[in-house]
């Protein structure tokens, strides 16, 4: 009885302590990201660009439709269709910035070939 | 006839000093033992890598009369990277510079999965002492749970070395099973509308966060938790060399060459502690059940986490991300991607998963340092 008794207080300890920590460690992500300079940079970055755009705002969106992609929306349509199947309607197609997609792409590519 | 004589005693002696003569049932079960891992390893291709040199270990273990562990040499050298920890902090640090913490960084709330799956180590920390074992066989027994093998390792080479072997061939097992253990508990505990809800794409994080990151948890998990600072130390170090990006060499050689090496000899000895007289006792089985028990636990605390988060979250996370929480990295993460696929074909939680997957890693070493730091290592 003892040792249940040494145990549920070991465990409640424990546990206590475990949630602490990484609670502990989720708040110095989020402060970690806060006091990141780099990502204010590239957050400043844009506003400063987007700043002197009125001017060229007509030469930018007419650069834009002149490359040719319908080939490659074809293709993503396609395999859309064959994967979700006939009740799905593309409405954008824009190219993914997070890396950690592309490689989750991959690897499920990868483990479907394996 | 005098030659004859000679000839018999040499012949006498030969016999006795032959492992043949000692060899008892013992060492025959646990020779089988070995033979019927090696099958998994090899031919089944269950954690291969390291179940591989852990059986054949195994069978090292059983020759008799060797005194390979007594005498100098290239076996005693292998014992004793386990028996002082060595060789856990350096697969830390292979398994810190394979590891992205990306997707927890963009994701802290996942880091609670993490924890939440330590439950298991609990569970069955509480199991081992009901059923008799002292605290700190109990402790070590119980990081089974968390599905960390350098750690389990660790634990036990601290806590419990009379444990090792059965330990370490329990919490290596289990993982390979993850595919199997897991995917009932998470269909039983979730459903179809739960396991189909996407989550939204993470949000990119720079260089400053990967770097610093390591640096940072390293100084106050040390800190706070100083019997683990070999573990986490390691850990980051190797992740430090790998989001660095101008430390590509040592990285690949952490990740690879040495990870490696390191793999080949832990695993050798491992298996070399699990002789007849250590291993063929009835605290086996019940390790390698409460294993079990450890695991499903896991799974299910995860699962259950997730689905709170889910709620007080407005329905954002998919639960199925919770059972990655007991490390396993990254077979875990990969099991809730299969399931969750399975349930919605367009539903990608690979990276979501791995957030609470490589927290699980973390939660175990704290998990550990905890136990280490309440109880403290045994009187020798």
């Amino acid at each position: 009885m003892g040792n249940i008794q040494l145990g549920v207080t070991i465990m409640l300890i424990n546990m206590t302590i475990v949630f602490c920590v990484l609670f502990g460690l989720c708040i110095m992500i989020r402060v970690i990201h806060a006091v990141d300079p780099t990502n204010k940079k590239k957050e400043v970055a844009p506003a400063k660009a987007a700043a002197p755009a009125p001017a060229p705002v007509a030469a930018a969106p007419a650069a834009a439709p002149k490359a040719d992609n319908s080939a490659v929306i074809a293709v993503i349509a396609a395999a859309v269709a064959a994967y979700e199947g006939d009740d799905v309607k593309i409405v954008a197609v824009r190219p993914v910035e997070s890396t950690t997609w592309k490689n989750a792409g991959r690897a499920v590519g990868i483990a479907n070939k394996v | 006839m005098g030659i004859f004589d000679a000839f018999g005693t040499a012949l006498q002696a030969l016999w006795h000093d032959s492992g043949f003569y000692s060899l008892t049932m013992g060492n025959v079960i646990m020779m089988l033992v070995g033979c019927i891992l090696m099958y998994m390893a090899f031919a089944k291709e269950f954690e291969p890598l390291l179940l591989g040199p852990i059986s054949f270990g195994c069978v090292i273990a059983n020759f008799p009369v060797t005194h390979m562990l007594d005498e100098p040499g290239a076996m005693q050298l292998i014992s004793y990277g386990i028996k002082y920890e060595v060789f856990p902090p350096l697969i830390f640090m292979g398994v810190g510079a394979m590891t992205d913490f990306g997707p927890l960084l963009a994701n802290p709330n996942t880091i609670l999965l993490g924890a939440a799956a330590q439950f298991g180590v609990f569970i069955a920390l509480f199991g081992a002492m009901a059923l008799g074992f002292t605290p700190h066989q109990a402790s070590a027994i119980g990081i089974i749970g968390g599905a960390d093998g350098p750690t389990a390792i660790y634990m036990s080479a601290k806590m419990a070395p009379e444990l090792l072997g059965a330990i370490a061939v329990a919490a290596y097992s289990y993982m390979s099973l993850v595919p199997l253990i897991q995917p009932p508990i998470m269909m039983a505990f979730t459903t179809q509308k739960e396991r189909s809800i996407r989550m939204g794409q993470l949000r990119q994080v720079t260089k400053f966060e990967k770097i610093v990151f390591p640096v940072v948890c390293t100084i106050v998990i040390s800190l706070l938790l100083p019997p683990v600072a070999a573990l986490i130390a390691m850990l980051m170090l190797g992740n430090l060399l790998r989001e660095s990006g101008v430390t590509d060499r040592l990285s690949d050689t952490a990740q690879n060459a040495l990870c490696n090496i390191v793999t080949i000899f832990l695993g050798t000895g491992t298996g070399m502690t699990m002789n007849a007289d250590d291993f063929l006792k009835i605290q086996t089985i019940e390790i390698i059940c409460l294993g079990l028990v450890a695991f499903a636990g896991g799974t299910w605390a995860g699962l259950m986490f997730a689905k709170l988060m889910n709620i007080v979250m407005g329905g954002t996370i998919n639960p199925l991300i919770g059972s990655a929480g007991v490390s396993a990295v990254p077979m875990a993460a990969r099991v809730s991607q299969v399931v969750g696929q399975k349930s919605c074909p367009g539903n990608f939680l690979l990276m979501q998963a791995m957030g609470p997957n490589v927290a699980g890693v973390i939660g175990t070493a704290v998990a550990a340092g905890a136990m280490l730091a309440i109880l403290g290592a045994p009187t020798k």
